[in-house]
């Protein structure tokens, strides 16, 4: 223990509180470039990661008829990914709140990419068939997306605002009333 | 990065390590206390672990939750959902230490030689937790040019899941020595708190998922900050009031603890 006395002591706190609050000031966390604050939104953390308030890392698949798509273009809409595959109950039993949530916002700027985890169009097309799923399906054959989007549970929702920032994510299905909730407040926002 | 490691017929997932590295502080604590050659603490020291993984738990949803508050508002339920991505470290620690001081307050036990035990078991717990995060993808550093940057959300970033495994590794070496001078009672705490803080106020400004306060403050630096005070304060106390270091039973690091 250094033999110090009390006064320099007292010198010792105020020079680490000092310093380190300089420090904390000094590593404080940069605006993002090219944001700019709009009303009732959060602090934007700058890197994309699959965590609320970062930007939402890009995705670029194909849909079941090969068209491509990335989210990048989907940019100014509030975009749900959710990811899913035929073969996990909760996923199937999530898809009809889901249908019902596209078709009642997909008009105001609402878009569903619905990324299936590693199956192909034939697992897939009598389940969309069966329930009367419209949304575009995504197809991740090798796992890249959800690993990107660190989906170790199915499914995982990633609720994306108009400037593309993930706000809120959900590993597990995602209650109806909530997936409206967050859609309805989402598209209230402007960019 | 993909959070599952696979090691023979086991795989590890960063809630697997998160577990595992729970039984490693129980583990260590036990011994720590029974290198202190008091059976009756280790005894209790094995029970205090429940109460105070519920606190930490508690505490780090909480810590969590405030910090994500327009989410949790809008579902409180997630306060109580089985999210381990959703979990701060600083709140694990003061909910921790609150559960711990109040078991050992009901129970009539020595608190501060069960927390300088503790001290001695958390760091290597701390530094396999932190693999976990980096198997996640938690706790991920800024964009970096350096030669040991890893590639995660298509950058090379500060591996600051590693930077944090390095950190508890070498408090663990430093509370070994300061264990092994047979410190008073409450040092090994302090020296940890200390190096706890320390840690966090530098590698909290490498990572670039912090949680933030107003103005873009990182919010696990300022209690980092608060820690390092914490353990100055209680150095400037110790210089003040000496106790009676016979009367007091010491933690040592001979048994490996």
């Amino acid at each position: 223990m250094p033999a110090l006395s009390q006064r320099q002591w007292n010198v010792v706190l105020v020079t680490v509180l000092v310093a380190g609050s300089l420090f904390i000031a000094a590593t404080r966390v940069p605006p993002p470039s090219g944001a700019h604050p709009t009303a009732a939104q959060t602090d934007v953390l700058a890197d994309p990661a699959p965590l609320p308030d970062h930007p939402a890392p890009d995705l670029a698949l194909s849909q079941l008829d090969d068209t491509p798509v990335t989210l990048r273009d989907l940019k100014g809409q509030v975009v749900l990914i959710n990811i899913w595959a035929t073969w996990c109950p909760p996923c199937r039993a999530e898809m009809p709140a889901i249908q019902q949530a596209y078709a009642a916002y997909r008009d105001r700027g609402f878009m569903i990419l619905a990324v299936n985890q590693r199956e192909d169009a034939t697992a897939i097309t009598p389940f969309l068939e069966q329930h009367g799923l419209t949304f575009p399906i995504l197809l991740d054959r090798d796992g890249q997306a959800s690993a990107t989007y660190q989906a170790s549970a199915l499914p995982s929702s990633f609720f994306i605002d108009r400037r593309g920032v993930i706000r809120a994510v959900y590993g597990g299905p995602v209650p109806p009333r909530m997936i409206d909730g967050i859609v309805e407040q989402l598209l209230q926002e402007r960019p | 990065m993909y959070p599952l490691i696979e090691l023979g017929p086991l795989r590890l997932s960063s809630g697997g390590l998160l577990l595992l590295s729970m039984l490693v502080a129980q583990w260590l604590l036990v011994r720590a206390a029974r290198a202190v050659g008091n059976p009756t603490l280790a005894e209790q020291a094995a029970r205090c672990v429940y109460p105070a993984l519920l606190g930490a738990a508690i505490g780090a949803r909480l810590w969590y939750g405030v910090f994500n508050w327009s989410l949790y508002r809008q579902t409180p339920s997630l306060f109580v959902a089985l999210r381990v991505g959703e979990f701060a470290w600083p709140g694990a620690l003061i909910g921790g230490e609150l559960a711990s001081a109040l078991w050992c307050r009901w129970r009539r036990v020595d608190l501060l030689a069960l927390a300088d035990c503790t001290a001695l078991a958390l760091p290597p717990a701390q530094a396999l937790a932190s693999v976990g995060l980096l198997l996640s993808g938690e706790a991920f550093g800024v964009p970096t040019g350096l030669p040991w940057g890893i590639p995660l959300f298509g950058a090379m970033r500060h591996p600051t899941q590693l930077y944090f495994a390095l950190a508890a590794l070498l408090s663990f070496g430093v509370l070994r020595r300061v264990a092994r001078r047979r410190p008073l009672r409450g040092t090994l705490t302090a020296a940890y708190l200390g190096l706890q803080g320390v840690t966090l106020l530098l590698v909290e400004a490498l990572r670039a998922d912090s949680l933030l306060l107003p103005a873009s403050v990182r919010a696990g630096q300022v209690f980092g900050l608060a820690l390092v005070l914490l353990a100055l304060l209680w150095m400037r106390w110790h210089t003040r009031a000496t106790p009676n270091v016979d009367e007091i039973p010491h933690v040592t690091a001979r048994d490996g603890a």
